[in-house]
């Protein structure tokens, strides 16, 4: 799915005034309190916020594997809310690839069979998935690797894999829930890397949840989150100067 | 496509646990050994009495002696002989009869040359022949002419003729039976145990006539021991018995009121208790298979709730890269099946080798046929399906947000 440059870019999803609260022991708390963006394709977006702020709360809700409590969500000119189950795992299948912070590769399973897995799910025969999950894995440059069980590699390692699982299936939108959460600095930096070279080169469209301003940093637009409410939503560069403002500021 | 990647997955977390794999297949192998047992002792029984009734002859009856109900009679019971060979002419002319054959018994010394031997000695007519299958390995049977001349002729068991002339022929040979000659016609090529004679291997056959004047003295000139009868079909035998003792009763001039001076025995009925016995032994092995496929079956339902438990995170990722609730049921249900079929599978092959173990002491034959395995398979696999739904169905339920935060 890669963005044309003839067209003018168009509207991946939308998100308008999503709200989501929790129910625990009889008692509803509120967490996302209406939310109201839109993105467009081949974006790159980083999602900010202090711990407990609802950043992964919004990324499930926009991962379809949660459902607000209220308000409307539209992926890929598709209104999320309509949706049954199994439309939902389809459409999780085919347009969005997760990478999770810790990174949720299936054990006992080679690192080639985990990357043929969604292709699995989506039908495609068993020989033909892993040929192309082995295209995928050269392509984040795991190539050799195929064969080897996820314990078997390095944390970025297995990061590169859960990208590859990821974009196999060839979804117009990659998530990304701290992605970078359980890595070093250099490993962080590899990883930015080459989501970076999958916007770019591919018109890859991702959202990425992180608290490193250095992370964030790699992203085109920022979104800030603040107990449920959108702080700031414009480009990185300029929300990451106002962050650096704030923070000296909060010194003084 | 999905299926064969499923399959892979179902024995991948079947081995990924082995032991609690092994120990949750025993109560599944211990039931399908069972079944298969008792689907196995069924068709053994009833090989066995098939093989049984075509050694003694089929639809058979034994008409004996018996005065013991009789006022006044003499304390030495069943050894009074009332019936006569009339009494078996007769019957042989009854509408249900196949065929009547009289009998005379008695134990002698057979000597050929340096060779003797101790066995039973029947008197009888041709009519025994035809209907107590027996076959001639050499030579011919007993005939009329031999009975109306009382002449002295035998027809020998086969085991006994090897006895007596090694691998000579014994056909014009004469023996000696309690010192009395006889000239051997024949060699019997019957094998096992008859009801009355023991083994059929080890009798000698002579006229009734003959055995009267020279081996057997009778208490009169007509005098029998006992008559086997044939009924002319299976579904005759009952109605057959009737007639005899019908008969009996009025050549016998037995009052109404008064008891039979005879006894008729269904061999029929033996082969039936037989029957009823294996039936019996095949119900507690089917029970037995029951209770164990159940327990098992509960067995599986546990470890694969606890599998779905363990594995709540691994569903969460599944479902977030596209599984549908479909794929993660099926993925649960095939494994709950494999295990049940594998199990299936193991409780054949020890049934097979039970049955090969007892097939080797040579007693009692069982064969697990295809019928058999087909049932058994059937049977597991049906296990598997209707214990591993729930499990399953609960998995497929499963939010996958929940199942993502799940450590
Ligand atoms: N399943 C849940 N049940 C109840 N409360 C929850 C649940 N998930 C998250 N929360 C609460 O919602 C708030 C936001 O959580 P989350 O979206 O995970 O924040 P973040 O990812 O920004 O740290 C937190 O206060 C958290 O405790
Ligand atoms: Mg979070």
């Amino acid at each position: 799915m890669t963005a044309s440059p003839s067209r003018a870019p168009s509207t991946l999803l939308e998100v308008h005034d999503v709200r989501k609260s929790y129910v625990t022991n009889l008692v509803s708390t509120p967490v996302l309190h209406g939310i109201n963006f839109s993105m467009l394709r081949g974006d790159f977006v980083a999602i900010m916020g202090q711990s407990g702020s609802g950043k992964s709360t919004l990324m499930n809700i926009l991962g379809c594997l949660d459902t607000p409590t209220s308000g409307n969500y539209r992926l890929n000119d598709r209104e999320v809310a309509s949706l049954s189950r199994a439309e939902l795992a389809v459409l999780r299948n085919q347009t969005i690839g997760f990478v999770f912070q810790s990174f949720n590769l299936l054990k006992r399973m080679t690192i080639q069979d985990n990357v043929a897995l969604p292709l699995i799910y989506a039908g495609v025969s068993r020989g033909e998935a892993r040929k192309r999950a082995s295209e995928q894995l050269a392509k984040v440059g795991l190539g050799e690797y195929g064969q080897r069980q996820p314990n078997q590699l390095s944390g970025g390692q297995q990061q590169r894999v859960a990208i590859a699982r990821a974009l196999v299936a060839d979804p117009p939108l990659i998530l990304a829930d701290e992605p970078t959460g359980n890595l070093d600095t250099k490993t962080s930096e590899e990883i930015m890397a080459l989501l970076t070279m999958l916007n770019r080169e591919r018109g890859q469209s991702i959202i990425l949840v992180t608290h490193e301003p250095d992370i964030a940093a790699y992203a085109s637009r920022l979104i800030r989150l603040k107990d449920g409410l959108i702080l700031f939503d414009g480009p990185a560069a300029e929300g990451l100067h106002q962050m650096r403002i704030e923070s000296s500021e909060a010194l003084v | 496509m999905k299926f064969a990647h499923v399959f892979a997955e179902a024995f991948r977390a079947m081995l990924a646990n082995p032991l609690r794999t092994m120990l949750t297949m025993l109560g599944i192998i211990i039931g399908i050994a069972s079944v298969v047992l008792m689907l196995a002792i069924g068709d053994g029984i009833k090989k066995f009495i098939d093989k049984q009734l075509a050694v003694l002859g089929s639809n058979l009856v034994l008409v004996q002696s018996d005065t013991r109900k009789n006022v006044g009679a003499r304390l030495r019971s069943g050894s009074v002989q009332t019936l006569t060979v009339d009494d078996a002419q007769q019957i042989n002319s009854l509408a249900s009869v196949g065929g009547a054959a009289p009998m005379l018994s008695t134990f002698s010394q057979i000597a050929y040359g340096n060779a003797n031997s101790n066995s039973q000695v029947q008197g009888t007519t041709p009519e025994t022949f035809k209907i107590r299958n027996l076959r001639m390995g050499k030579g011919i049977p007993l005939s009329e002419v031999d009975i109306a001349s009382a002449s002295r002729v035998a027809v020998l068991g086969k085991k006994l003729a090897e006895e007596l002339f090694y691998k000579n022929d014994p056909i014009g040979q004469t023996i000696r039976i309690d010192n009395q000659s006889f000239q051997v016609i024949g060699v019997l090529d019957n094998e096992g145990q008859s009801f009355d004679t023991g083994d059929i291997g080890q009798v000698v056959l002579v006229p009734i006539s003959t055995a009267r004047v020279a081996l057997i003295r009778t208490p009169t000139p007509r005098s029998v021991a006992y008559i086997v009868a044939q009924a002319k079909s299976a579904e005759q035998v009952n109605d057959m018995v009737a007639d005899i003792e019908e008969l009996l009763r009025d050549r016998h001039r037995i009052r109404a009121d008064d008891a039979d001076d005879f006894r008729v025995v269904n061999f029929g009925e033996f082969a039936k208790q037989g029957e009823a016995i294996g039936k019996g032994l095949a119900f507690a092995l089917g029970f037995i298979g029951a209770v164990s496929l159940v327990v098992g079956g509960i067995g599986i339902m546990n470890i694969m709730l606890v599998s779905v438990t363990e594995r709540t995170r691994e569903i969460g990722i599944r479902m977030a890269i596209g599984a549908m609730p479909s794929d993660v049921l099926w993925q649960f249900l095939i494994e709950a099946v494999a295990i049940c079929v594998v199990s299936g599978v193991i409780g054949i092959a020890l049934s097979m080798g039970l049955a090969a173990a007892v097939n080797a002491t040579g007693t009692f034959e069982l064969t697990v046929g295809m019928r058999a395995i087909l049932i058994a398979t059937l049977f597991s696999g049906f296990v598997g399906v209707f214990f591993g739904f729930y499990p399953a169905r609960r998995a497929s339920k499963l939010q996958p947000v929940e199942c993502l935060r799940y450590e």
